[in-house]
């Protein structure tokens, strides 16, 4: 949330009345899970080193590379400054815990326990940080490395667009609100799509849900896909009952004006362009859409290779984000970033309309 | 080899020489498929042993990644429901999908949508199926996506395996060789042509 004062009256393109917020893998936006360990004092600054390399022979920590095995106490008053990791309480796991003595963690080891103080549980982070978030609360348990992705970090502030670059998503996502209003002027329900080509910047499709008309399953973004197959010879439906529903074929692939151009030779040059690995479905392409995608949609924008989502408004069974991360589900053969947030306002109230 | 196929779909579940017979003509549509460079899926809705729609995958004909085999059956029961003037999700209630792989999670959610009850399907789909193999949009409880749904699996997997199994090796030398994943089934089901580069 921004601040009151920073929040203005302002036209539905005003940029500082919305913020567009990465929809992260349950990887990257969980809560980072915990494992209980023993720690002890290095009671002996001296023997640190000799240390932390018996030890690593002895408990290696193998899948904890991102723990660091000595910590700094911060507290000047603490007797020993430093602390080191044992092992993992899973590893000694016969022993009771909370009364285990460095005699019991180290009984069956070779390693000259001299130097290091009576042991302690602690709580370790059991996964890398892959979030600054994550690596902000994972640091207060127990020191860890973490590389960061500056891109998602610029993300989650809301910093990763520029006040430009969020004026063009604005006028894009309005594409997308017109449509839905036109649309819901012919009695479909109020949500709207574009495709947009960024290497030009030109809108490819522009679709309404279409629903309450010929076809139960066209929904905004089928209509679009649909609309983007047309831009390359093909598509499957006809949309001359919604004047809104409209494509033009992206002017990268063609030098003539599309209404210069029979479908026949549409086709021709759609072929080429796919022989030069161009212009195949929606490969490249962003999508505007002013909420987020159900089961069927976000499915058909993973099998139509799209490279981009940013939505408005999330929906309850919304599978980009609110009931399931199609976009970024494992197993899956084509993964994409998205965005939501855009426009929120204007998309909620979109959602109201009956 | 069955799933369970029992519940509310109970009265639906057809005998087994009536799933042989539907399976036949969903195996001949896949046949179609592959003889026209897509991808050989075929499917089949039956409504009160009557055949509504027949489908085969045709991405690469309509350039449009969502042309499933299921996708292009749906759309000739719903004209069909319309040319007869009924309601089309009184009709989808009551019509069996036969359909030789299991459908992705993309048709799984269509399939809700509509309201079709039963999925009688042949081999699994490991890289995109919404019956199981990568979600289960079958049964998951998504009250806003229309209602779910029963699977019966297994009928002539290893043939539709190797349909696909051709498919890929006919059409797609330069791919990717396919992940052999835990499981040992060596041929994926695939509803999606995209790594196909060009169907000339």
């Amino acid at each position: 949330m921004e601040p009151d004062t920073k929040r203005r009256k302002g036209t539905e393109y005003d940029t500082d009345l919305w913020d567009v917020l990465p929809v992260l893998s349950d990887e990257q936006s969980r809560d980072t899970k915990l494992l209980d360990a023993y720690a002890a004092p290095i009671t002996e600054k001296r023997e640190t080193s000799r240390l932390v390399k018996e030890l690593a022979v002895v408990y290696p920590l193998p899948d904890l590379q991102h723990i660091k095995r000595v910590r700094a106490r911060k507290d000047k008053n603490a007797p020993h400054p430093l602390e080191v990791i044992v092992c993992l309480a899973s590893d000694v796991s016969g022993l009771e815990s909370q009364r285990s003595t460095l005699a019991d963690l180290l009984s069956s080891k070779t390693i000259d326990s001299r130097g290091l103080g009576e042991p302690f549980l602690v709580q370790i982070p059991a996964s890398p940080p892959l979030t600054r978030p994550q690596f902000e609360r994972a640091s207060k348990h127990w020191p860890t490395s973490f590389h960061e992705d500056k891109q998602v970090t610029s993300a989650l502030r809301g910093q990763l667009f520029s006040s430009s670059e969020k004026a063009k998503m604005g006028e894009y996502m309005n594409a997308a609100i017109q449509a839905a209003r036109s649309g819901h002027a012919l009695g479909m329900d109020a949500v709207g799509a574009v495709i947009v080509d960024p290497q030009s910047g030109q809108i490819v499709a522009v679709g309404h849900d279409c629903r309450q008309g010929t076809h139960p399953l066209h929904h905004a973004v089928m209509v679009c896909i649909d609309l983007v197959a047309y831009t390359q010879g093909g598509g499957a439906y006809e949309y001359e009952k919604y004047p809104a529903c409209r494509y033009s074929v992206p002017e990268s692939q063609v030098t003539t004006s599309h209404d210069d151009l029979s479908k026949e030779g549409n086709h021709c040059s759609s072929d080429k362009a796919m022989e030069n690995g161009q212009l195949y479905i929606c490969t490249g392409y962003e999508l505007y859409v002013t909420r987020e995608p159900c089961v069927m949609c976000a499915m058909a924008l993973v099998h139509s290779r799209i490279s981009r989502v940013f939505y408005g408004a999330a929906s309850t069974d919304g599978a980009l984000g609110t009931k399931y991360k199609i976009h970024c589900q494992k197993d899956l053969n084509h993964h994409f970033d998205v965005y939501k947030g855009v426009m929120l306002q204007a998309c909620e109230e979109l959602l109201d309309l009956k | 080899m069955r799933g369970q196929a029992g519940g509310a779909a109970g009265f639906l579940q057809p005998p087994d020489s009536d799933v042989q017979s539907w399976m036949a003509k969903a195996f001949d549509m896949a046949r179609d498929a592959l003889e026209n460079g897509e991808v050989p899926v075929g499917c089949l809705m039956v409504y009160n042993d009557e055949i509504l729609g027949k489908g085969r995958n045709e991405v690469n004909e309509s350039r449009n990644a969502t042309r499933h085999a299921e996708m292009v059956a749906l759309d000739q029961v719903l004209e069909w429901s319309r040319l007869k003037q009924l309601d089309p999700k009184e009709v989808c209630k009551l019509t069996v999908l036969y359909v030789t792989v299991e459908p992705c999670i993309m048709c799984a959610a269509a399939l809700r949508l509509l309201h079709i009850p039963l999925v009688v399907y042949g081999c699994k789909n490991d890289r995109f199926g919404g019956c199981g193999s990568v979600l289960d949009i079958s049964s998951d409880d998504l009250p806003h996506t229309g209602a779910s749904f029963k699977c019966i699996s297994g009928h002539r997997a290893e043939e539709a395996i190797e349909m696909l199994k051709t498919f890929y090796k006919q059409e797609n030398p330069n791919a990717p060789k396919p992940k052999v994943r835990k499981g040992g089934q060596s041929s994926r089901g695939l509803c999606c042509p995209a790594e196909k580069s060009s169907s000339s």
